[in-house]
């Protein structure tokens, strides 16, 4: 499936089940916008707004931080402006703009600033709509790799900002720098939580 | 190691001198400094010094800024080795500049270059297996290539000498084909390899499932310490666990005050005295400078990679040698080899959900041959065959991207070890063809105005056919094991991608067809030795530098005796 029509569906999916938007929402919404507390180096403003309630939305706080105490939305910035090239950089610029684009069409307002359930139900559709990553063999995705849309790369980008960060994985997964021994069969109620390296 | 004599332009005249210090120059190295030759060994990049050139050993993701991804810029400069997937941030220093050091594909061929002291000796898998005589024989008895000089009672006790000192762990099973090494206590399969083993041993007779066979110390040996399961090998061991010539043979050469090391040598080419009839010494462009310097020597080995030292042996001409030296045979550059690789299959284990395992261990395990071994293992739809490499574990987090979920429990899930899987992938033997070859391009210089290197080299009919066979059989093997969500898959790629690049100057019987004698001795040109993976006459379906290191070890200990008896 064509992703663009894939993100355009399920914006517009989504916008069907709600009530078109009133001018008060959409004045609610304006007062609620947040403006960012960091600068960044990549991304416009809206679009680091887009990337913030993403990773947050992913992988919210609960008893364990979220994505956003462990800053991982502005590592994502960091990571598209010093790792992508000219052409990469454009690419998530204008998917991100897409993305808002589709669900303001259906919304009336653009991601970061729908409530906390649209935003499930959005990445949801998303989420059921998006290819697959192929399973891979020592780094490489074996067999001819599907493009995966930019739901799925942007969720897989959010997963490792905030599993390789430091607080994660020092603190939350099982931090053994040195092991010193291999042993290969132990209870898991030994280790518990999954070795972070 | 502190007495490196960089000034090495004092002193132009050297009793060996070592091109290359990779895997075999390291080991030619220390042969030669240990027989009490004043050797001087050329290496084209930088100095490595073991441990204190390894700045990111001990790096941990969030320690550097941008978690081993890459700029655009350095993905640039390493155009070529990022089709390997292997290099990141962390070992980004110890790849070559493919900017600098092109080559041409005539047919894609993927050509992985490390130009340090040490060179891919750091970042190489260090699986270690013996060649057998089904090796050495095959090429006589199907008639592909031409005979190896040798046979596996050659070679056997240089097998056992490096191995002495190298340390390779692993499993003595005993089998024919396969012969064990001088072991060090294997490392340890976990709760699900164990269990697979169990039943492909069981459903398929003649099939064995074992651990990788690893120069990794799991016994300190000579004051290296033992492996502590980091798995951040090709950033340089702290504790000179596993096998590099900086950790292991150049220190050893170096502490019998005989070895010179001399970096930013490329070699240009070898200085052939045509009233000698024998090699006097090579000529190298100074690479920071560009200054041409000689250097003098009685022997000269060539090991600075397969195609490397094919380069410098085409671009070595004189009246005598019009085609490169010692290419009276026309065979110089050709029967290039190199395994097949990634074709397989993966699969979940059910079960086991309160195992898990402790350390991260550099090894996997191994499937040896199992076809074409005998009569009653033979196959019509192709000659040779093929092992497995692979290995289980438990998914991490990186598993989350597929799973049709998000949010808090989502999180929360992912924080604890997923399913088993498992995987195989196979490494099949690639014969020696007179087509597989590469040639000076004399209209593509490099910046030092060399000839730079054209490669046409691909996988034929044989080899598919070994693919074929492989991703049905891995598919086999796990269904019959019982695993769930098999995936096969052929990830069908250009030569060169198994980094196992051998043939271009071939030992053989006969001059007339080959370019090297039994010790690896240049035919018409005895003082010069061939030894890196350049020499090999087929390429069995096992990794090479094992192999790589007996060769050299038995090459060089001739040579000293050869020159006590003034034969050379």
């Amino acid at each position: 499936m064509n992703r663009r029509n894939a993100l355009r569906k399920t914006a517009l999916m989504a916008g069907t089940a709600m009530a078109a938007p009133s001018l008060f929402s959409l004045l609610q919404s304006c007062k609620q916008q947040n403006r960012l507390d960091w600068k960044p180096l990549f991304l416009s403003e809206e679009q680091a707004r887009f990337v913030s309630a993403f990773v947050d939305t992913i992988l919210p706080r609960t008893d364990t931080p979220g994505a956003l105490d462990v800053k991982t939305d502005i590592f994502l910035d960091l990571i598209f402006a010093k790792t992508y090239d000219a052409k990469g950089q454009e690419y998530v610029a204008s998917e991100i703009d897409k993305f808002n684009a589709d669900i303001k069409a259906g919304f009336g307002k653009v991601f970061a600033d729908l409530g906390t359930d649209d935003k499930k139900a959005v990445l949801r559709k998303a989420e059921a709509e998006t290819a697959k990553f192929n399973p891979k063999v020592w780094g490489t995705a074996v067999g001819k790799q599907e493009p995966v849309g930019f739901y799925r790369s942007l969720k897989s980008m959010a997963l490792w900002g905030y599993f390789s960060s430091e607080e994660i994985g020092k603190n939350h997964l099982n931090y053994d720098p040195i092991p010193g021994e291999y042993r290969g069969c132990i209870p898991l109620s030994e280790v518990g939580n999954t070795w972070s390296l | 190691m502190a007495n490196f004599n960089i000034d090495a332009k004092k002193d132009m005249t050297y009793d060996a001198i070592v091109i290359g210090s990779g895997i075999s120059g390291g080991w030619a190295a220390k042969e030669l400094c240990e027989n009490g030759l004043k050797t001087l060994v050329l290496e084209r990049g930088r100095l490595v010094e073991h441990v204190k050139d390894y700045p990111t050993m001990m790096d941990d993701p969030w320690d550097t800024e941008l978690r081993g991804s890459l700029t655009p810029e350095l993905k640039e400069k390493h155009v070529v080795g990022m089709r390997s997937g292997f290099i990141g941030m962390d070992t980004e220093h110890f790849h070559a500049n493919d900017q600098e050091n092109p080559y041409t594909e005539i047919k894609p061929f993927m050509w992985v270059r490390a130009h340090q002291m040490g060179g891919r000796s750091i970042l190489w898998g260090k699986q270690c297996y013996r060649f057998s005589d089904l090796d050495f024989e095959a090429n006589a008895k199907d008639g592909y290539g031409v005979d190896w000089p040798i046979r596996y009672k050659d070679i056997a006790p240089w097998y056992t000498h490096v191995e002495k000192f190298a340390g390779i762990s692993g499993e003595a099973m005993g089998l024919p084909h396969l012969p064990d090494s001088h072991f060090l206590p294997p490392m340890e399969l976990n709760c699900v390899e164990k269990h697979v083993k169990s039943r492909i041993e069981k459903e398929f007779q003649g099939r064995h499932m074992i651990i990788g066979r690893v120069a990794h110390l799991t016994e300190p040996l000579n004051g290296r310490g033992v492996c502590q399961y980091r798995n951040r090998c090709s950033r340089g061991c702290p504790y000179g666990a596993y096998f590099s010539s900086n950790a292991v043979t150049l220190p050893a050469a170096n502490a019998t005050g005989n070895l010179t090391i001399r970096p930013y040598s490329i070699v240009q080419s070898i200085i052939y005295d045509e009233q000698k009839g024998k090699a006097t010494g090579v000529r190298i462009i100074d690479s920071e400078t560009s200054e041409v310097v000689e250097y003098y020597a009685r022997i000269i080995f060539c090991n600075a990679s397969t195609l490397s030292t094919t380069q410098i042996l085409l671009n070595s001409v004189s009246d005598r040698f019009p085609n490169g030296l010692g290419n009276d045979s026309g065979e110089l550059g050709h029967n290039l080899m190199d395994h097949t690789y990634r074709v397989g299959a993966m699969g979940i284990v059910d079960g086991f959900e309160n195992e898990y395992y402790k350390g991260r261990r550099p090894n996997g395990i191994y499937i040896p041959r199992y076809v074409n071994l005998d009569e009653k293992s033979k196959t019509d739809k192709f000659v040779r065959g093929f092992g497995y490499q692979g290995s289980g574990g438990r998914a991490g987090w990186g598993a989350g991207s597929n799973i049709e979920d998000f949010g808090g429990d989502f999180k929360d899930s992912l924080m604890k070890p997923g399913p088993w899987e498992f995987f195989i992938t196979g490494f099949a033997e690639c014969l020696p063809y007179h087509e597989n070859h590469v040639y000076l391009d004399k209209n593509n210089l490099d910046k030092w105005g060399q000839p730079t290197l054209a490669i046409d080299c691909e996988f034929k009919e044989n080899e598919k056919a070994m693919n074929r066979q492989i991703r049905i059989d891995a598919k086999e093997m796990l269904e019959r094991a019982g695993l769930k969500d098999i995936v096969d898959f052929d990830n069908e790629h250009e030569p060169g991608y198994g980094i196992h690049e051998m043939g271009t100057a071939r030992m053989g019987r006969d001059p007339k067809t080959s370019v090297l004698n039994a010790t690896n001795q240049v035919h018409s040109c005895k003082n010069v030795f061939v030894t890196d993976g350049a020499c090999m006459t087929s390429s069995s379906c096992v990794n090479p530098s094992l192999t790589y290191m007996a060769i050299t070890a038995r090459a060089a200990n001739h040579a000293v005796s050869e020159l006590k008896k003034n034969n050379l």
